[in-house]
């Protein structure tokens, strides 16, 4: 059993289906890649399987159940997180704040009305777990809006990684990254992988064929290719539709 | 240190009613009871508006609704305040319930003009109850409570006592979970649903229970003034709540009682100097508006 399937997928808007047909299998413990131009729908994917967005028709399993209908919200504590594309956290608030918020969603419920939340020590120690996974120990007490570029795409990941998920969705991890700043996420993904399941969109071809296990590649809406990156690499198709345009990543 | 200007504030407030009394000064006492109310009705919309980013502009709705219920239930005979109290809380709370489960599912200008047409239906249907007094409003004479009777100076005890209680409700709520959590969805929706929180359903908790302080705050009113008026459901006076708001503090904890304490003490001074004092008023908004967004309570805060 896979841990996520999409069977049938689509997702139309107005007239333009953006994602179209698209099947796909992502099996426990891998990094599978999905990889595409501009536009091919991958952010669209993502949306669908964490449940931003709903599809118009098709299917999405995740560890054998149908998951189609479920909100975003319960998506997040069967086990599915992601990060955005765009940076997206609480800019006005520290890393502690922005994890312990991430760490008391899945710790025990919210709907708790009368005890002082800074009080709970259990939250500040599972978010500065997660801070030094991440690499964000030394920025702890820091205002988001003050952290780097790197940093606050490092924090992105920090708010998924809290939730303990079983399937990491990571959209454009390295989007707006310098070499530096690269290579450092790509050792955390790296780190990551060994515990957890990753669905990684990426541009970045260097960091997707080092990474990846497989990879999938997605033009206009559809996986034309799925497969190891030796496969994918040799695919003629592929070069056509994509790795040929980049004048042959890598 | 910090404890002393409380609990003189405290003290003060306690011994107000004697020390009027004795000076003739009753008139004060009921200007302090009046804001007392307010400062609860805008403090429940702060709730809300402040912390929790909803921009209600149908406050009043709940205001005059908690007013009415005490006026038709001493009208049709019902005489017990606890029995009216909790009638009126809870009417208030379902019409939040009610008003929340649809608004909430719009954002932003459409949250706004939802919550204002809702306000404004429940406005057109009371004055069209004839035998309710239409526009003329209810008379609404104060109930009984068997552990004390209802005068001017037990309802000033009254609504301090309410107030107070109130306002240590919404302290521990805001720094709470579910506090920290109706924050963070106004900082940031997308992520606090991609974290796994269920949205919709922190902001109808607040959301109802707003309007079941502001029914509270219209029950007092009813009895400050003895009379449930169209005038609490009109859209004039959701705004005058959220001026309260805006000129206190928007999703400052003092906010929503330095607003109704301020914007009511300069309403009655410029009205005694001018026939235009709205347009002082105004000025005064626009400057808080311009110079200090987080309202007197953010300009105290940095003050000190």
């Amino acid at each position: 059993m896979s841990l996520l399937e999409l069977l049938g997928l689509s997702k139309q808007f107005g007239g333009l289906a953006a994602v179209n047909n698209c099947n796909l299998r992502i099996e426990a413990g891998e990094i599978h890649a999905l990889i595409g131009p501009n536009g091919a729908g991958k952010t669209t994917l993502i949306n669908l399987i964490a449940g931003t967005l709903p599809p118009s028709r098709g299917q999405l399993r995740f560890q054998g159940e149908n998951i189609t209908h479920l909100p975003a919200h319960q998506r997040v504590h069967r086990g599915l997180a992601r990060t955005f594309q765009i940076t997206n956290l609480f800019k006005n608030y520290t890393v502690r704040t922005n994890l312990e918020l991430a760490v008391q969603a899945r710790a025990g419920s919210s709907f708790r009305f009368w005890q002082p939340v800074a009080q709970e020590k259990h939250l500040t120690e599972a978010a500065l777990a997660v801070a030094e996974q991440v690499g964000l120990a030394g920025r702890f007490e820091r205002v988001v809006g003050q952290l780097s570029h790197g940093e606050q795409r490092q924090l992105e990941v920090g708010l998924a990684l809290a939730s303990r998920p079983k399937l990491l969705l990571l959209d454009e991890p390295m989007a707006g990254l310098g070499a530096e700043e690269s290579e450092r996420m790509v050792a955390l993904i790296a780190q990551l992988a060994q515990h957890h399941t990753i669905l990684l969109v990426e541009h970045d071809m260097g960091a997707v064929f080092r990474l990846a296990r497989r990879i999938s590649v997605l033009v206009y809406g559809q996986v034309i290719a799925s497969g190891s990156p030796a496969e994918i690499r040799a695919n003629p198709e592929v070069h056509k539709a994509y790795l040929g345009d980049e004048g042959g990543a890598e | 240190m910090r404890w002393i200007f409380p609990t003189v504030l405290l003290g003060l407030l306690l011994a107000f009613p004697p020390i009027a009394a004795a000076m003739g000064l009753e008139f004060y006492q009921g200007l302090l009871t009046k804001i007392m109310i307010f400062a609860l009705a805008a403090s429940s919309l702060n709730l809300i508006l402040g912390y929790g980013g909803m921009v209600s502009f149908g406050h009043a709705a709940y205001f005059g609704l908690g007013a009415y219920t005490v006026a038709i239930l001493m009208r049709e005979g019902v005489t017990s305040g606890w029995v009216i109290w909790a009638v009126a809380v809870g009417l208030s709370a379902l019409l939040a319930l009610l008003i929340g489960a649809i608004s909430l599912r719009t954002r932003g200008i459409y949250f706004i003009m939802i919550t204002l047409a809702f306000a404004q239906m429940i406005y057109y249907l009371v004055v069209s109850f004839k035998q309710y007094g239409g526009e003329d409003g209810l008379r609404a004479r104060r109930p009984e409570f068997g552990l004390f009777e209802l005068n001017d100076t037990t309802l000033y005890y009254l609504t301090l006592g309410v107030l107070l209680a109130a306002l240590y409700l919404l302290y521990r709520l805001v720094h709470s979970r579910f506090g920290r959590v109706l924050q963070a969805i106004r900082e940031n929706e997308a992520r606090a649903l991609a974290l796994g929180y269920p949205v919709f359903h922190f902001q109808l908790v607040a959301f109802v229970l707003a309007g079941a302080l502001a029914g509270l705050a219209g029950v007092l009113m009813a009895h400050y003034t003895q009379y449930a008026s169209p005038n609490l459901l009109a859209w004039q006076q959701s705004g005058h709540l959220m001026m309260m708001v805006i000129l206190g503090g928007v999703g400052q904890f003092w906010g929503g009682v330095l607003g109704a304490l301020v914007l009511s003490l300069v309403e009655e001074i410029l009205q005694d100097l001018t026939i235009h004092w709205q347009l002082g008023v105004g000025l005064i908004l626009l400057f808080i508006v311009l110079f200090a967004p987080k309202g007197l309570a953010g300009l105290m805060r940095r003050g000190s």
